[in-house]
């Protein structure tokens, strides 16, 4: 007797190779069986028209704290994810010092634009060390975590203060390695780090400071267990990717580690930067290294409203400092004439035309509907005033609440973009699921990459889509019982229906702790999720099924 | 091994390093001035973008050439 078996589906199996019909069964929270099965289950799902297929795994995602409340990391796992990769970009919530955790919070409200209620209301902090935080989510997860830990906090945890300072002694690296060995010990899939992340003062995170010689040794260390380096790196400026990319490959040829920088993004302002990037991985790899570059399936689209903070500012820190202060002395300096010219100064000559004139006014609850789809062009033209003055008195009318939508910022052409998706050395990632909340959604990429590049553009076979996202992923991370249907592994299993998989319209809900708002996509063509063997997710709704692990 | 194509050269700062004792080191055939002045031309993203400006990390890539050209 089976505990499940998902019957008379097109099994699609992860490892690249032609669809087939079949059933796939399921044991103890593992793959029993897959093919004509015979004999009997507990629970039989009908997969008739549909595609069976090995959960998706999301290699970039920043769900660490959401995991403290919410165990299956939603939406994730209705659009078919079955494991987030947490503890990018140098930040982690272990191990961490009760005395740094306002540090960190604000690292995190910085950089992936995260509210501070989220790390103050909605759980208890009782851990420091990562066996501790991985206690905390395990007691919830409906989703497997394979978590890395963070460079800055390691750095942090060490250093105190002087992590953000200097280079660190010969006595303060090997400190280094021992915690990191302790979180590896404890379940980490690697170690992160970021060349480029400011704090919430906006200095450098700790990470930076540091030399060569300390990230060789905590390289080594990841060697000891052939685990993961995850970078961020100047992604905007292509000399420098390829200098990264360059650093990397010497540390995974020196260690014997997988190595992975994220993001890796298209834009027609510099045609050939992933371009170069990529024939520099290429080189990189027939040298023996592996520097796997994460490339999103979704184009850049950045939504705000000067209620919060936002990414779409940061190129304007009088902007950011200002939109950073409590609603009310926010409104003041935005009513308050000397400030305002002073913001708009910054803006340049045309008073913000060039920066400002292609948004959108997108809504919000307070925006008049007549303005709803004008551009900001059209708005300040109507209003004449120049664009800058447009944005901030029209959002002062009405109560900040005026969300615009700045479209196309990059990565958004599909004839460009498919081709390198279905690179061989390309790893489809950097969604930044649980960042960005209030900028733009980070859920739904993967029924993306099925729309617009399996069956929009024909870029990839639906085969080598699913390939990509599940086995592929599972191999460079060496999650070895994970991303495919095979008799052993873990039964992790998403059904869908391969014409209609996709992400839903991008909306503001509002389910984060003390009624934080975020942006999010439903699911589209999704009709369950199993993770370890158990209904996650099933007919539109969540089940109560917590068989999350921490899959490392 | 195979062979990498050229790709412009960097450094990444010492502890401590001041960009006069980094253009020193990695462009000693240069007069100093002139070099310093060069290395702050060809890493804007240290030099002119960064606040503070010129604020060196060991992490930082430094380079002490210009673009190479791409065919």
């Amino acid at each position: 007797m089976f505990d499940v078996i998902v019957r008379g589906g097109t099994v699609v199996d992860g490892s690249g190779a032609p669809g087939f019909q079949g059933d796939v069964a399921v044991k103890d929270g593992k793959i029993a069986a897959v093919g004509q099965v015979s004999g009997e289950a507990r629970q039989v799902i009908d997969a008739s028209g549909r595609v069976v297929a090995p959960g998706f795994i999301d290699p970039h995602t920043h769900f660490d704290v959401q995991l403290l409340w919410d165990g299956a990391a939603k939406p994730a796992l209705e659009h078919g994810v079955t494991c987030v990769v947490p503890g990018n970009c140098s930040l982690s919530l272990a191990p961490l010092k009760a005395a740094d955790r306002r540090a960190v919070v604000g690292m995190f409200q910085q950089i992936e634009e995260m509210p501070p209620e989220a790390f103050t209301t909605a759980f208890e902090w009782t851990w420091e060390d990562f066996a501790g935080y991985r206690a905390a989510i395990e007691k919830g997860l409906s989703i497997n975590v394979a978590p890395l830990v963070g460079h800055s906090v390691i750095r942090l945890w060490v250093m105190g203060p002087a992590a953000q300072e200097r280079a660190a002694t010969p006595g303060e690296i090997a400190a280094m390695q021992d915690l990191l060995r302790e979180c590896l010990d404890a379940g980490a899939v690697g170690l992160s780090t970021s060349f480029v992340d400011l704090d919430e003062h906006g200095r450098p995170v700790p990470s930076r400071y540091a030399q060569a010689e300390e990230l060789d040794a905590l390289a080594a260390v990841l060697g000891e267990y052939g685990r993961m380096l995850q970078v961020v790196p100047e992604f905007y400026a292509t000399d420098i990717t390829i200098a990264r990319i360059d650093q990397l490959a010497d540390l995974s040829i020196r260690h014997n580690i997988p190595t992975t920088f994220s993001p890796l993004f298209d834009t027609l302002a510099v045609p050939d930067n992933a371009e170069r990037a990529i024939a520099r991985v290429e080189e990189q790899f027939a040298r023996g290294a592996r520097v796997w570059p994460q490339m999103q399936t979704r184009p850049i689209d950045i939504s705000f409203s000067l209620l919060r903070p936002s990414l779409f500012f940061a190129r304007l820190p009088r902007w950011v400092r200002i939109l950073r202060q409590p609603l009310d002395q926010r409104l003041a300096a935005l009513r308050d004439p000397e400030t305002r010219e002073k913001m708009l100064a910054d803006l340049g000559p045309d008073g913000g035309e060039a920066m400002f004139g292609r948004l959108i006014a997108r809504g919000g609850d307070a925006c008049p509907r007549a303005l709803v789809g004008k551009t900001l062009s059209q708005i300040a033209k109507d209003r004449g005033q120049p664009a800058g003055l447009a944005l901030i008195e029209l959002s002062l009318e009405n109560g900040l609440d005026v969300a615009f939508l700045s479209a196309g910022q990059g990565h958004q052409v599909t004839d460009r973009i498919g081709p390198m998706l279905a690179h061989p050395l390309v790893h489809i990632g950097a969604s930044d699921g649980g960042a960005h909340l209030a900028s733009f959604s980070t859920y739904g990429d993967t029924g993306y990459l099925f729309s617009e590049f399996v069956r929009k553009a024909g870029a990839m076979s639906l085969e080598k889509a699913v390939a990509k996202i599940t086995s592929e992923t599972a191999d460079i991370w060496g999650l070895k019982d994970r991303g495919r249907l095979q008799p052993g592994l873990a039964a992790d299993i998403v059904v869908f229906d391969a014409a209609t998989i996709d992400r839903e319209d991008e909306l503001p809900v509002f389910d984060m702790p003390g009624d934080g708002m975020r942006y999010t996509r439903a699911a589209r063509g999704v009709d369950t999720v199993l993770v370890n063997g158990a209904v996650a997710y099933s007919g539109g709704a969540y089940t109560d099924a917590k068989s999350g692990v921490v899959c490392v | 091994m195979a062979e990498l194509s050229r790709q412009r050269r960097f450094v990444t700062p010492g502890p401590g390093e001041t960009v006069e004792q980094l253009a020193a080191r990695a462009m000693p055939d240069q007069p100093l001035e002139s070099a310093v002045d060069r290395i702050k031309s060809w890493n804007l993203h240290v030099f002119a973008m960064r606040r503070p400006p010129g604020l060196m990390l060991g992490s930082d890539v430094i380079f002490v050439e210009p673009p190479v050209t791409h065919a």
